[in-house]
């Protein structure tokens, strides 16, 4: 595995500057790629976000975490708008999230998705499930696309699976092809729903170490998962949600260290 | 039960005991393996034999065959070339060149899914075919240029096989254009083109036998699944066609939306209507009702035929787009927002993503349909055509000093035509599938 560029744990940014940005915004929009400003999502009645507010800079990896239900995968999930939210704002790369169908498909195409059952495209090749994407929205010829394509499989180890069907791959193994195939479209932003939750314990650690050298190469990222070590050594921030809101929000050290709500101290009490 | 010691390891793969194995064993285990089972053995062993002897002595003693020598080709193209219906007599051609065509297309089936049994069909279609060529016939009854003709039944075999193989023919979909294209070049040439030489008009009420199931059946089978896929997206698609936005008050953000899913209305409306009401209604609706409703010299008052293709094909499409969407909601919805979140289109993630696999996950379906299809092209007797089941009923009425009671022998054979080629259609559906499945072996 090749690694682009290691960042110093010292030169990540102090967390109070991180907690502030999201409610003041303007003066730091260059750096914060995404920006939420009370954000409400219901699904019939059930209020599945309540008042969303917080931002995420350039090359920051935050890991959400909290009990299940509590709006951690549709809150990652209204990023890319696979989600709808009703009130509030998103900005994601300067671009305000409407129902204007050429915004969604901007900002689609900036936010790679990483999902908990992989979805891969069971009726194509490995290769075809990463170059599709490529070739049909980014015009990409396919020479291009194998190219990028057969790159990326050597980065998540797996380049001899490139002709084969995702049916006859394992359940890591499918993971990283997922991981190649949003990477492919060269976002600027990586979104994770539970990558690992799907998977057996042996796969867990192949799909992390992609995702950890990810990291490593400056890519934004927000990942939901309840990988605690992971989120340890790696997350920049974590937010635990609970109910729709955002509970408690900080560095790793300051959550697992010195967490400031019960809530948090319970929930961690159980998992870990 | 209860033994502490675990049995002695063996590394080594042992032989099944003897009872499981060779033809003795495969008795025991499968028929003789109780007094049940055994008694289960002997009486439906006696049951299969006696229907054996009774149907093998009927088909090879009992029954009396030369109704189907004596129809001829009546068979297969009615009495489309007698002088009340072709004056000049020469317009045996066009019905040959329609069965070619067909035999063109069977060739292909072959060539893109047959194997086995479907390549054997075919190939006995076109020898027999072929073979009809040689009948001893007077050179009067049977002319050189219709026995070249049929002769020509085998060439055409191999050049659509050939064609599937090595042309730009070699996808279903194309395959399924050149059905198409087929279906209307036969409509016209049985039709006729007045004032052309040799081409003089038929009447479409005497048109007649099984190339006129075949036309609409393959017309309808190539057209009824795109219906069905646009049918099927019409239903599940909540794109509006009327799409208001009324900005409200001075804020621009207060707009009052008015979406109307028109179009997932009317496909349901569609579906509902033509699966609510029985065919046989339908086909008497577009003969006498459909005209009236149509302006004085629209071309389909004149075509009572194209009427009914046209009826079958929609029908076949209603249930075929519910077909389709049980394949679409099958489908685990992570499939679309996969395809959605890498910033593909709705229509780019519906023809790449979602369909293909829909449609792959219910070729049985589509494949039953193809075939309630072919069996309900004999409905069209009630606008007057007599196709192959009634031009063989109209011929013994007609004769009935002669071939009183024939009916038996006439109708097994009619089964038998159709149960070889719907069987045939059931092969290639299975080829299909395995093909396609073959390639994806899905987990999720």
């Amino acid at each position: 595995m090749r690694l682009i560029r290691r960042r110093e744990p010292d030169s990540r940014p102090p967390p109070g500057e991180l907690a502030d940005t999201g409610h003041e915004g303007s003066q730091n929009q260059v750096d914060d790629i995404i920006i939420c400003r009370d954000v409400h999502k219901w699904f019939g009645q059930f209020h599945a976000l309540r008042g969303i507010t917080t931002t995420v800079r350039r090359s920051e990896v935050v890991v959400v975490f909290g009990p299940s239900g509590s709006g951690k995968s549709t809150f990652i999930r209204t990023i890319n708008r696979l989600d709808e939210h009703q009130r509030g704002e998103i900005i994601v790369d300067g671009i305000t999230l409407s129902n204007d169908v050429r915004n969604i498909d901007a900002i689609r195409r900036e936010v790679g998705m990483v999902f908990q059952s992989f979805n891969l495209f069971p009726h194509l090749t490995v290769l075809r499930n990463i170059t599709l994407a490529p070739m049909k929205v980014r015009h990409f010829t396919g020479d291009q696309a194998e190219e990028v394509a057969m790159d990326l499989l050597h980065r998540v180890g797996i380049p001899e699976q490139a002709s084969k069907f995702p049916g006859e791959l394992s359940g890591g193994q499918q993971q990283r092809v997922a991981i190649a195939r949003a990477l492919a479209m060269q976002p600027k932003i990586m979104l994770f729903d539970e990558p690992t939750s799907a998977l057996d314990p042996e796969m867990i650690k192949e799909v992390l170490d992609v995702m950890r050298e990810m990291a490593g190469t400056g890519m934004t990222m927000v990942v939901v998962t309840h990988e605690m070590g992971f989120a340890r050594e790696v997350a920049d921030r974590l937010m635990l949600f609970d109910e729709g809101q955002i509970m408690e929000e900080g560095t790793p050290e300051q959550i697992f260290e010195a967490p400031k709500s019960e809530r948090t101290k319970l929930f961690l009490s159980q998992i870990l | 039960m209860s033994d502490p010691q675990p049995a002695p390891a063996s590394s080594r793969a042992l032989p099944p005991p003897r009872t499981e194995r060779g033809a003795l064993g495969w008795l025991r285990l499968n028929l003789f393996g109780g007094w049940r089972s055994s008694l289960l053995t002997l009486i439906s062993g006696a049951a299969i034999g006696a229907a054996l002897f009774y149907g093998l002595r009927w088909i090879f003693v009992q029954a009396d065959w030369r109704i189907v020598a004596e129809m001829g080709g009546r068979i297969a193209i009615g009495s489309y070339n007698t002088v009340d219906n072709c004056a000049s007599q020469n317009c045996y051609w066009r019905p040959q060149v329609v069965l070619l065509g067909f035999i063109l297309i069977l060739g292909m089936a072959w060539g893109i899914a047959g194997k086995g049994l479907t390549k054997r069909i075919a190939l006995v279609a076109a020898v027999v075919l072929s073979l009809l060529a040689f009948l001893p016939y007077s050179w009067e009854e049977m002319g050189i240029d219709v026995r070249l003709l049929l002769g020509a039944n085998l060439p055409a075999l191999g050049l659509g096989w050939l064609l599937s193989r090595y042309t730009p023919l070699r996808t279903y979909f194309r395959i399924s254009l050149f059905a198409v294209a087929w279906f209307v070049v036969s409509m016209i040439l049985l039709r006729g083109i007045s004032g052309v030489p040799g081409m003089e008009p038929v009447s479409v009420y005497a048109w007649g036998g099984f190339m006129v199931n075949l036309i609409l059946a393959v017309g309808g089978i190539a057209l009824s699944l795109p219906i069905g896929i646009l049918l099927a997206l019409g239903r599940g698609s909540e794109t509006p066609l009327v799409n208001l936005r009324v900005p409200v008050g001075k804020h621009r953000r207060l707009k009052w939306r008015l979406r109307l899913p028109i179009v997932k209305y009317l496909c349901v409306v569609f579906i509902e209507v033509f699966r609510g009401v029985p065919l046989l209604a339908l086909l008497f609706l577009s003969q006498y009702l459909l005209p009236l409703a149509m302006p004085e010299g629209f071309f389909l008052t004149s075509t009572p035929l194209l009427r009914t293709a046209i009826v079958i094909t929609l029908f076949s499409g209603a249930y075929m787009a519910e077909n389709v969407r049980g394949g679409l909601q099958g489908l685990h919805p992570g499939q679309a927002e996969a395809a959605r979140a890498l910033g593909l289109s709705g229509v780019a993630t519906i023809r790449m993503i979602t369909l293909p696999q829909a449609l792959r996950n219910v070729i049985p379906a589509i494949v039953g349909q193809f075939i309630s299809l072919f069996k309900d092209t004999t409905l069209i007797y009630v606008i007057g055509v007599l196709e192959v089941v009634q031009i063989g009923r109209s011929f013994i009425q007609g004769n009935i000093q002669t071939w009183a009671g024939s009916e038996i022998e006439y109708f097994i054979f009619i089964a038998v035509l159709f149960w070889i080629f719907t069987y045939g259609m059931s092969r290639i559906s299975r080829r299909v599938e395995e093909r396609l499945g073959a390639s994806s072996r899905a987990r999720n």
